[in-house]
């Protein structure tokens, strides 16, 4: 019993991480459906913004999270600037192949500034952790899971009640209409690789504070996770992304405790296929078809 | 010599002489053994990638997964090699053929369930299920878990005591298996086959309107590039000897759709020239070896930025005149004799004289709560020209989809020459005689003229996919025969001049008559027309009438279109059949229509109630 429950305790821990990163994914798909592979590699990015703050200039915990966030965003506006917004008319494949150039750019800009050795990440916060009976919760966990929450309750507001979140709805519902109700489509999706940008940075944070190892592929794995958390929830959908983070989590850290954990990558994908083929727009996505 | 002639010729023996070329290179040991293997490769790369190609670039759906069937043919071929006890020369064809076919199962299993979806989502899935495929391997003992399978046969080292020697034998191997895999994805990609996965890429509701099984040639060009992903998969075991599952991840698979993408997507010589170049590239800057994969993908995001059709777009080198021309070499060294040339148009219809060729009863459909149509009883003579007419929204082309098996009807029943077709695919509809065309023009854009209609022909070819690949007798004469039948037919519309154009750089008017061509192409007994002068002008729409005419008398079809020329349909059609609000409001013949009260309310608005209105007021 207890197994479980602390299972299902780290499930929500790696979906809150996951949930952030997808978020990012989500958001960008839903406007100019690109899969943005280059945003894993944005965790990486701002998890040695983090680390060269943190260790090398010593600065405070909360000013290397700024430092990462600031780092993020920045790099978010300039990919889309550079890489993606010239590419907006052509074939989606194109900007696809240029994701997957701008990670690898990423990546390897980061292994000939860092090189491939893992940098630990420092302690940041050294709280011990709360017993609930045989239970035990370490506070990093419970500070991911509440930061998480606070800022999901955040997007959700800002996206249903402020001016720029009702146009960033409208756009991702009908890009060229929006544009005729005389939104600045442009100004929009900055804002909302900003965003994406940076969540991921948060979650990157988050992310080094449980598994503190920092290196230039470090960004691929929970990327592609977060991405198929995405997909899951419904790509394109917010509540969709966070859903799917939170049932990819569980399940991965169910996996691993009973069933095995080389395995677990294949449980995951597994429960991707599955939803995909029975709801093929994923668990909140709303069906699709060409009119005739 | 003739100009085509010239350059098979040409072609032909641009490959002998490379091959020449290199084998000596490697043999005198100018090219020594590292360079070899690169040039070994270069040529597992160029199946890998032109097999992608057939996936992405024929089919026109994403794949994420290709690595995993590369994955699946290498062990399958190395765990044989390594347990058979006979001869490398015999175990190693036998492995690579078995590994192949493993993978081609793998695609079938996972094709099927894939396949039904499109765009990302089927992206998605094949990463899944490639990722799966790793994992699932580095979890079985057989396959020696994550540390991989070591000591399997060098093919370097496998053919003789010579190094040298047993070099040149090995690439003299992989060369010419990679030769006549291209040249098989070239001849199906010209046969009635490879025009069907093209179709399904151009437009997929069109093609399956057009009589193509969409499903079935889905799962057959993604099975076919499994098989040949596994067959690299095998020679890339034996060339390196030990391999482990982490070689055949994601990041693989990326790999590969990048030189699709950078040679061109649909363009397999570009799969071929982007494989050189991106396996060479690396190796020209290996001295800045720090900086290497930097450039690679710099030079990818400017590629793309400048150039994002890649190398060659959909273009070729002409690959296919070189296979020609070897059977025209061949059939005149053994003698073959000339084949004759196959029909395949032959009238299926028995005489259907006074009964409907095609009649509704009570057909009706729901979405959701909304009834779309409702009642629908319509009947259409052979040889008859009905309009059906209605107000926006009135659920004309609704009943459209519903004749052609788009949706399946929630009430009532269709018998086309007295057959129900309930539960029939929209295809099969096809086959069983209805064809029509769509509203906003479906033409395969990037395909001829002359090919569109051919695709129409499909379901009425027999030859195999086999045969395809190698222009046997019966797909040469076939191919003859629909040739002759495609260009009569684009005749009759006087459009043989632009056989050859790209459809979709046909004036507008020229595609919607390309478009009825090509539904007449499927030999229909019922030929739908969704508003075919939609956007004509006044003498182009008088035109269309004399051609509607003409079609009726010359193809001895029933019409039964949608349309909104009232000059038109009052001016061709026998009957016609008023809809308002999914039911059917009016029947009869233009004059009874014209007159009808109903008609024109739903026309024009309700005078009755007007007048009532005022009545009540004072």
């Amino acid at each position: 019993m207890d197994l479980l429950a602390s299972q299902l305790i780290n499930g929500l821990h790696v979906g809150s991480i996951y949930a952030l990163i997808a978020l990012g994914y989500t958001m960008v798909y839903g406007i100019i459906k690109l899969i943005n592979f280059a945003h894993g590699d944005i965790i990486m990015v701002g998890a040695y913004t983090a680390v060269i703050t943190l260790v090398s200039l010593n600065w405070s915990p909360v000013a290397a999270l700024i430092a990462a966030i600031v780092v993020c965003v920045l790099l978010g506006l300039t990919i889309e600037r550079v890489a993606y917004k010239p590419l907006r008319s052509s074939p989606r494949i194109s900007s696809l192949i240029t994701a997957i150039g701008v990670s690898m750019l990423l990546q390897n800009a980061a292994l000939l500034l860092f090189g491939a050795q893992p940098r630990p990440f420092p302690i940041v916060l050294k709280v011990e952790p709360l017993r609930f009976g045989g239970l035990q919760i370490s506070f990093i966990t419970l500070l991911t899971l509440g930061v998480t929450a606070l800022l999901m309750i955040g997007l959700q507001t800002f996206v249903h009640n402020s001016k720029p979140g009702k146009a960033m709805r409208a756009a991702s519902e009908d890009y060229a209409t929006a544009q005729l109700m005389g939104i600045n489509v442009n100004n929009i999706i900055s804002l909302t690789f900003a965003i994406g940008s940076a969540l991921a940075a948060i979650g990157a944070y988050l992310y080094v504070m449980a598994y503190p190892a920092v290196s230039p592929t470090m960004g691929s794995l929970p990327g592609l996770k977060a991405f198929i958390a995405a997909v899951l929830g419904g790509i394109g959908i917010i509540p969709g992304a966070m859903l799917g983070a939170f049932v990819l989590g569980i399940a991965e850290s169910l996996a691993k405790a009973y069933i095995s954990s080389q395995m677990s990558d294949a449980v995951v994908y597994f429960i991707l296929i599955l939803v995909l083929l029975f709801k093929p727009t994923g668990l909140m996505g709303k069906p699709s078809g060409e009119k005739v | 010599m003739n100009k085509k002639t010239k350059s098979i010729t040409l072609n032909i023996l641009g490959i002998l002489v490379l091959y020449a070329a290199l084998s000596t290179l490697i043999g005198s040991g100018a090219i020594n053994n590292y360079l070899s293997n690169i040039l070994i490769t270069i040529c597992i790369t160029i199946i890998m990638t032109a097999s992608l190609n057939v996936t992405t670039g024929l089919l026109g759906q994403l794949a994420l997964g290709h690595a995993g069937f590369m994955a699946i043919g290498a062990y399958v071929s190395a765990l044989l090699t390594k347990s058979l006890s006979i001869s490398f020369g015999l175990s190693l064809p036998l492995s690579l053929m078995l590994g192949g076919l493993a993978a081609a199962m793998c695609g079938l299993l996972i094709g099927i369930p894939a396949l039904r979806l499109e765009g990302d989502y089927l992206a998605i899935i094949t990463l899944g299920f490639g990722e799966i495929i790793r994992v699932i391997i580095e979890n079985l003992s057989i396959t020696g878990g994550a540390r991989g399978l070591t000591r399997i046969t060098r093919l370097s080292r496998a053919f003789s005591q010579d190094r040298t020697l047993s070099m040149v034998i090995a690439f003299t191997l992989v060369f010419f298996i990679t030769v006549l895999i291209i040249s098989s994805i070239f001849t199906l990609g010209r046969s009635r086959h490879g025009r069907a996965i093209i179709s399904i890429r151009e437009n997929a509701i069109a093609a399956e309107a057009t009589g193509i099984p969409t499903t079935r040639y889905k799962l057959l060009a993604f099975v076919f590039a499994a098989f040949y992903a596994g067959i690299a998969g095998g020679l890339f075991a034996h060339q390196i000897s030990i391999i482990d599952a982490k070689m055949f991840g994601f990041n693989k698979s990326i790999e590969y759709l990048v030189m699709v993408v950078l040679g061109g997507m649909g363009s397999i010589t570009g799969s071929v020239v982007a494989s050189i170049v991106l396996v060479a590239l690396p190796e020209v800057l290996r001295g800045m070896e720090e900086y290497r994969l930097l450039i690679y993908s710099f030079l990818l995001i400017l590629m793309m930025l400048f150039r994002p059709s890649g190398l060659l777009g959909t273009r070729e080198f002409s690959m296919l005149a070189a296979w020609e021309a070897m059977e025209r070499f061949c059939s005149r060294v053994f003698k073959r004799k000339d084949t004759p040339t196959r029909m395949p148009f032959q009238p299926r219809y028995d005489i259907w004289e006074d009964k409907p060729v095609l009649e509704t009863r009570d057909l009706g459909i729901d979405f959701g709560g909304l009834k779309a149509a409702e009642g629908i009883n319509i009947h259409l003579s052979d040889n008859e020209i009905v309009g059906m007419i209605g107000p926006n929204g009135a659920g004309k082309t609704t009943v459209f989809n519903l004749l052609t098996g788009v949706y399946a009807p929630t009430r009532g029943e269709i018998m086309l020459l007295g057959k129900s077709i309930h539960g029939r695919a929209p295809h099969q509809i096809t086959h069983d005689g209805i064809a029509r065309t769509f509203q906003n023009i479906r033409l395969f854009n990037s395909m001829s003229a002359l090919d569109n209609v051919k695709v129409a022909f499909h379901s009425r070819m027999r030859y195999s996919p086999l045969s395809g690949i190698l222009r046997n007798a019966s797909c040469l004469s076939e191919e003859r025969g629909i040739d002759i039948r495609a260009r009569e037919l684009l005749r009759v519309f006087q459009m043989e001049s632009d056989a050859d154009t790209i459809a979709g750089s046909l004036p507008y008017g020229r595609q919607r008559k390309l478009e009825i061509c090509r539904a007449l192409a499927s030999n229909p007994k019922v030929l739908l027309l969704d508003e075919p002068a939609a956007g004509m002008n006044p003498s182009e729409t008088a035109e269309l009438m004399q051609t509607i005419k003409l079609i009726r008398d010359r193809f001895s079809v029933a019409i039964l279109l949608i349309e909104h020329d009232m000059k038109l349909v009052m001016g061709i059609c026998e009957r016609i059949y008023v809809l308002n609000y999914g039911r059917i409001i009016a029947h009869g013949s233009p004059e009874e229509i014209r007159s009808n009260p109903e008609v024109i309310a739903a026309y024009l608005g309700q005078p009755q109630s007007v007048q009532e209105a005022a009545h009540a007021e004072s």
